[in-house]
């Protein structure tokens, strides 16, 4: 019943989720959750749920699930060549055990 | 002149600026206080819509050829207030282009909060003004975030020496127009014009108005309090740019204000809401335009002049500024 999958995990600034979103879509991803992020990076510290006048400041952190590492490492390419330079993103990995039979 | 202190510092003992100073100073304190980002949400979405729905009806008992050169006298001014920040804030030492560019924008660009805490103020002073004045906010919103997107893209390129990706400027007017603050106004003003929103503004919009703008002034201090430390980790010139330029900005609007109404007629009133427009800097719609569209620029240094400094100068010294001169040239 279960299988392995790779877990790539994005946390970023809100602005940027509906870009990072099409982004994974387009990769070919068949799925995403997103859920509030707060914490402190080499930016700045990045707010968590205080009321924010503009949302600039809040953060998101969107997790895919990939039956290959090809497709996970397709999407970490895209964001780096278009993000990393100007926004406060961190992309990382790992290896999970999916608990429900579904094509990733 | 005496009469001049007298009426600023009436102005300076408003409710609206009480709640300010009350909000910065909790903040300050280290206050566990917290008002839910959505309570925030619905009150700016509430004030926006009055202005917007008072605007719109405003429209429809007047003239709306009368709205023409204010409009244009907005737009000027909001594009010349991005080229003020890059030729003065731009030029200091150890300030980016792109920082000035975009901070210039952010103080083009208009506060709803800003204008929500001008209106009431205006009619406790009993300065008659057009109540479609209001909506001259887009009209320097947009161009002036529009401005700063599309100089500073040009500034990139040329630095960089290569032909860069062509800026797009309808996606920046279309993010402008789709923002909430813009979107709740220009609903308002569509509802007031082409319904009659009446009997749902005298009932509920317009009694409730003043309390929720006091509770907006709380958040808006406790921000400005919390943003504080962002700007404290850029150069100080940002301090000293946010600190000044409302100032400057309203004079240059009260200006072109004046000269409107020497041609039309457009009144005073009128002339002290694009005056505190100007001085305003935007803190819902602007940041997250500019974060997006110019992306190498520093938020901490641009919404921490604007956020810290820049919106506590236009509600606390603009507006009793700008009322106090009306108030002296009405005598």
């Amino acid at each position: 019943m279960s299988q392995q999958v790779w877990k790539l995990v994005i946390v970023g600034e809100e602005i940027l989720s509906k870009k990072i979103i099409k982004l994974i879509k387009a990769a070919g991803a068949t799925g995403y959750t997103v859920n509030a992020a707060g914490g402190e990076g080499s930016r700045n510290v990045r707010s968590t749920g205080d009321p924010s006048v503009s949302h600039t400041l809040s953060n998101v952190k969107i997790e895919v699930l990939t039956g290959t590492r090809e497709l996970a490492d397709k999407i970490t390419h895209d964001i780096a060549t278009k993000f990393y330079a100007d926004y406060s993103i961190i992309t990382y990995i790992y290896q999970v055990e999916a608990l429900r039979d579904h094509k990733f | 002149m005496s009469d001049f202190i007298e009426l600023f510092i009436k102005q300076l003992q408003s409710p609206t600026l009480g709640f300010l100073i009350g909000g910065i100073v909790v903040a300050s304190f280290g206050s566990q206080l917290a008002i839910p980002d959505s309570i925030y949400r619905f009150i700016t979405f509430f004030l926006l819509m009055k202005i917007g729905l008072s605007a719109g009806i405003a429209i429809r008992n007047s003239n709306p050829t009368e709205i023409f050169l204010p409009a244009l006298g907005a737009m000027l001014v909001g594009i010349a207030i991005v080229f003020i920040g890059q030729y003065t804030l731009g030029r200091l030492p150890g300030i980016k282009t792109t920082d000035a560019l975009a901070t210039g924008g952010l103080f083009g660009a208009v506060s709803g909060s800003t204008l929500a805490a001008l209106l009431p103020q205006l009619d406790s002073a009993n300065i008659p003004y057009e109540a479609w004045s209001a909506a001259l906010y887009p009209f320097m919103d947009i161009p002036a975030l529009v401005t700063a997107i599309v100089v500073a893209s040009v500034y990139l390129t040329k630095k960089n020496g290569e032909a860069s990706e062509k800026v797009e400027i309808w996606p920046i007017i279309k993010e402008s127009l789709q923002s909430s603050a813009v979107t709740a106004m220009l609903l308002g003003v569509a509802l007031g014009i082409l319904t009659k929103p009446e009997s749902v503004y005298e009932s509920f919009f317009n009694p409730l108005f003043r309390g929720f703008l006091a509770i907006l002034m709380i958040i808006m201090g406790m921000e400005a309090a919390q943003r504080m430390n962002e700007l404290r980790k850029v150069a100080q010139w940002f301090a000293i740019y946010a600190f000044i330029a409302p100032i400057v900005h309203g004079f240059l609007a009260f200006g072109v204000g004046l000269i409107i109404h020497k041609i039309t007629g457009f009144s005073i009133g009128g002339a002290v809401v694009l005056a505190v427009i100007a001085a305003s800097s935007s803190d819902i719609s602007g940041p997250p335009t500019l974060r997006a569209g110019i992306p190498s620029a520093n938020p901490s240094a641009y919404i921490g002049a604007s956020t810290a400094i820049g919106t506590p100068v236009a509600i606390a010294i603009c507006i009793p500024l700008f009322i106090g001169i009306a108030e002296m040239m009405a005598r």
